[in-house]
């Protein structure tokens, strides 16, 4: 029976050489290919394992930290103020991410080959591995005012406040938001929950207002067509320009008229057909000067001009994707259509982002700064990997051009006719530039207008430039410009105090 | 002993005198027992044991697990125990058995405790839901038994011939082990989230009777097959350079492949029903020599597999996790166990992740029958390897002992039950790692439960008693009376 126990033995020793074999290719040869299978939640909860770095503001206050926790999951993602940052963290779920937490995720998650050296270093002192932090440039001060203020209106809104001589965006909020804590849970089925409840929510929370959504521009167009006759159109501010109390229009029945139906009358004007200064006309936003302006302009001009204020850029990341603000070509060259797109309706969008170009660039010598957010980006052990470098976007307009129009836009706060006079003066004691918009909306002016506002402030020394549109807020100056206001006190003063 | 000398065995004739007495000049100074050598691995594997408790607890929250003292001193005294038994009892057995299952059942407790602490009093990782605080100690207590059972058996069975009295007597204790839980209702035998009929539970206390049946049935085998193979051996006819046995003497083969399809078939356990078939084609072969045997064993095993797979669902989709494990949506369905394992493994790469520091939570019923994939992520590829070596060393030893001893019976069941754990851990081992279709069996010492241990246990202690009545010197003769010669046994 020997023999046949030798065979026997050959054939366990068999057996057992198979599985060395198998647990060899299976543990040596595939893992790269069993990492790579979708629902590895080993690998998938691996990287819940390291703390992924903070978002802090400029004034390093965090918007965003993992904190150490039980479970499976080491770290758990916890934004303090979470409907405050919502639209400029964005979330960071367990299957996806937004807002900076996405822009921002190879430093964040530490696998930038930035932070490989690092990474190895920790490696072998048996330091964990960290992520690193990433400063934004926004201002707590302005972003909670911002925030609150929008929330006061209860109404759809965005805004965005940006550094004029920088470009650095010290706030951005958007009213109604989210939270992205909701997000941050490890439990897939809430998640997939509360991501169907925000999409199917009727007021949108999860669409950033401030640079996802563009409005009608309204009379805060005016800046560009104003721009564009002082710079290519021998116009100044004190022009006398034809001020019809009604605008013909060719090629149509249609007639442009003023807002309520008003003449434009500085007291020069008393027929409803003859002259008023272009000043005037911008302070109290006459639809029929402008109107008539931009059809005298040209519909290219304005586009080239609109497109030096940053519009019709379809690829502007700050580092968010920004959507593209628009001034359209206007089908055949209609004149009448030239003349609406002149004053900020027939197909003109633009974001609050844009708005508050605007006013950056006349604030800074018609020197329009590129828009960004991450200030620096800081390793585990402090090295700083990344500082900003502003940078300009070109000259919007000439320095004198960007003075003649910051002169008009500080008489429409300080002239007793201007349109944001009231509610600028008696909100705040800094003085402030500025320009509202009441944009029509919807088909044959169905909807609610929205409320448009862009300004900078101080007019001396800009150090904030806003744009806001709150969606059916009506009159720009009074839903819009109370918003920008309550920013501009509340941050200047805390510069005043540092 | 067949009336033919064996090769390797010194034959009694065609040596000169001279060279045959210096042969016995040879064998003439007492063999070693070994025992010290036993009692140096037995520290040695006390002492890995330890170690790797201590490493779960230092992996699993920074800080040595309290009980190591306890449980160290509890494991170490059972160890102790067992290798006393073994002086007094099996003085000549071979020393490495009981080491290599001593180092098996504490690595088995250490995986059960470390797996058992997971996502506990603020551990990394989810609690297993299937296990409870105390699984680890239930399995210490269920190591104790199973020590216990194999003082137990190297006590009442002093001679491994003495089994063959109860040849027919234990076939049918083995029969009604195995078919217990088929008879019984589906609330007694059924493991909870399975469709496997192959325990009785009554209380939360529950057995694997076909454990048990798989010691009986082995001993079953070998009298019946040393009483039968001559006949199985030699009638027949030749066919193709074949010899294939009569038609009548087909019968138990056939009884032995329809008891296992039966197993299959009523108890969902396909691991079971290839281990049994397994072991009675392979005691069949080592009684005959026969390869035909092997031929009709495998034939029948893989016809009976193919029409199961075709008949039953839950065999066939056995072959469709195997083939296609990782296809559409099976890694969230039917394969999600196998691909959990084989993702574990992965992760654990060539050297592992260490003790605790792994996610093997994540793998449905880990402490059971993928016992394996947790050794292989933690300890890695190396540690795997160590393991299925303990393994093959194991069977080794006890081919070694079925070689060595003289008695047919003791030799047949000693190579029967050596080939069981080969079978045993390649169908568990094969099957999780992807080799082989999976089918659900315990890993030998390493898996939570209590039966598949103190069976383990059991038949370490047969393969030792058949070791030690191979190795123990022939009796000296009373008187010195010239060259009388002693004849020996066998």
């Amino acid at each position: 029976m020997n023999h046949a126990l030798r065979r026997v033995s050959l054939v366990a020793l068999a057996m057992f050489l198979l599985l060395l074999l198998n647990v060899n290719y299976v543990q040596a040869f595939e893992p790269s290919f069993l990492a790579g299978q979708r629902g590895n939640a080993r690998v998938f909860a691996e990287q819940f394992q390291y703390q992924r770095g903070s978002i802090i503001t400029a004034d390093n206050k965090t918007m965003a930290e993992s904190v150490h926790r039980q479970g499976i999951y080491s770290y758990q993602r916890v934004y303090p103020d979470p409907l405050v940052y919502a639209p400029v963290t964005g979330y960071d779920s367990i299957y996806s991410s937004t807002g900076i937490e996405e822009t921002e995720d190879k430093y964040l998650a530490g696998t930038d080959p930035k932070l490989t050296v690092h990474n190895l270093i920790d490696l072998v002192t048996g330091k964990p591995k960290r992520g690193a932090t990433v400063q934004l440039t926004i201002n707590s001060v302005a972003q909670q005012a911002a925030y609150d203020a929008l929330k006061a209106t209860g109404l759809p809104s965005g805004v965005v406040a940006i550094q004029p001589s920088t470009g650095a965006i010290l706030a951005l909020a958007s009213y109604p938001t989210f939270n992205p804590n909701k997000y941050a849970t490890f439990d897939g089925t809430q998640l997939k929950n509360i991501d169907d409840r925000y999409r199917a929510s009727p007021q949108q929370p999860l669409l950033n207002r401030a640079i996802d959504q563009t409005f009608p521009p309204g009379s805060t167009f005016k800046i560009v067509t104003s721009s564009t006759a002082f710079s290519n159109g021998g116009y100044n501010p004190d022009t006398r320009v034809y001020a019809p109390t009604n605008l013909k229009l060719p090629h149509t029945t249609n007639q442009l008229i003023n807002f309520d139906n008003s003449p434009c009358n500085d007291g020069s004007n008393p027929t409803g057909n003859g002259k008023v200064p272009l000043i005037f006309a911008f302070t109290v936003s006459c639809n029929t000067v402008f109107g008539n302006l931009g059809m005298h302009l040209g519909d290219n001009p304005l586009r080239a001009q609109a497109g030096k204020f940053g519009m019709n850029n379809p690829n502007l990341n700050i580092p968010l994707p920004v959507a593209q603000s628009n001034y359209p070509p206007i089908p055949g060259n209609d004149p009448a259509l030239t003349a609406y797109s002149a004053i900020g309706q027939y197909n003109d969008t633009v974001t609050p982002l844009q708005e508050a170009m605007f006013a950056a660039a006349i604030a800074n010598n018609g020197n329009l700064m590129t828009p960004y957010l991450v200030q620096r980006v800081t390793a585990p052990d402090l090295t700083p990997l990344v500082t900003a470098q502003p940078a300009s976007m070109g000259q919007a307009v000439t320095p004198q051009v960007a003075g003649e129009v910051a002169r008009m836009m500080v008489s429409v706060v300080q002239s007793t006719d201007g349109t944001a006079h009231t509610v600028v003066t008696s909100g705040t004691s800094y003085t402030v530039a500025a320009k509202t918009g009441t944009a029509q909306n919807g088909i044959k002016n169905t909807q609610l207008d929205d409320a448009v506002f862009t300004c900078y402030a101080p007019v001396t020394n800009p150090q904030i430039a806003i744009g806001v549109i709150v969606k059916g807020g009506g009159l720009g100056a009074d839903a819009s410009a109370p918003v920008a206001v309550k920013i501009i006190q509340a941050y200047l003063s805390s510069l005043a105090k540092r | 002993m067949s009336a033919v000398a064996t090769p390797g065995e010194p034959a009694g004739t065609g040596q000169l005198p001279a060279a045959r007495h210096a042969a016995q000049e040879r064998a003439a100074p007492m063999p070693r027992g070994r025992r010290q050598t036993e009692l140096a691995m037995l520290v040695f594997a006390v002492g890995v044991v330890l170690l790797a408790y201590a490493n779960a607890g230092l992996g699993l929250n920074g800080h040595i697990p309290s009980g190591l003292i306890t449980y160290g001193i509890g494991f170490a005294v059972l160890v102790g125990i067992a290798h006393v038994a073994v002086r007094r009892l099996a003085p000549w057995a071979d020393p490495l058995l009981l080491p290599l299952a001593a180092l098996l059942n504490g690595l088995g407790l250490v995986m059960i405790y470390r797996l058992q602490e997971s996502g506990r009093s603020g551990n990394p990782g989810n609690v297993i839901s299937t296990m409870t605080a105390s699984t680890a100690t239930f399995q210490l207590v269920w190591s104790a038994l199973g020590i216990a059972a194999f003082v137990g058996v190297l006590a009442l069975i002093r001679e491994p011939r003495v089994l063959q009295r109860y040849t027919y007597t234990l076939g049918a204790v083995g029969l009604a082990l195995l078919a217990l839980p088929a008879v019984l209702p589906s609330r007694f035998s059924e493991v909870p989230g399975t469709t496997a009929k192959i325990q009785v539970a009554v209380g939360g206390f529950s057995i694997q009777p076909e454990e048990f049946a798989k010691l009986a049935l082995a001993v079953f085998f070998a009298g019946y097959l040393v009483a039968k193979r001559d006949v199985l051996a030699l009638a027949g006819r030749r066919v193709l350079g074949i010899d294939l046995p009569r038609g009548r003497d087909l019968g138990p083969v056939l009884i032995a492949w329809g008891a296992s399809l039966l197993v299959l078939v009523f108890e969902g356990d396909v691991g079971t029903s290839a281990l049994f078939f397994g072991l009675f084609v392979v005691m069949l072969y080592i009684a005959t020599q026969r390869t035909s045997w092997l031929l009709i064993g495998g034939i029948l095993f893989v016809a009976g597999s193919l029409i199961a797979a075709k008949l039953f669902s839950h065999v066939g989709v056995r072959f469709t996790i195997w083939l296609h494990a990782f296809s559409g949506n099976n890694p969230y369905n039917i394969s999600y166990q196998t691909v959990q394992g084989l993702y574990g493994l992965g992760y654990g790469g060539v050297l592992g992740t260490g003790l605790g520091h792994g996610q093997p939570y994540w793998t449905p019923l880990v402490q059971s029958d993928f016992i394996i994939t947790a050794f292989g992520e933690e300890l890695g590829l190396t540690g795997l390897m160590a393991i299925l070596l303990i393994y093959g060393l194991i069977v080794q030893r006890g081919l070694r002992a079925s070689m060595a001893v003289r008695d047919p019976f003791s030799k047949l069941l000693a190579g029967g039950l050596s080939f069981v754990i080969a079978l045993q851990v390649f169908v568990i081992v094969g099957g999780v790692t992807r080799l082989i279709p999976l089918t659900g069996i315990t890993t030998p010492f390493l898996s939570q439960g209590g039966s598949s241990l103190v069976a383990s246990w059991m038949l370490i202690a047969l393969l030792m008693r058949v070791s030690d009545t191979a190795r123990r010197p022939a009796p000296q003769p009373i008187q010195e009376e010239g060259m009388t010669q002693v004849v020996r046994g066998g």
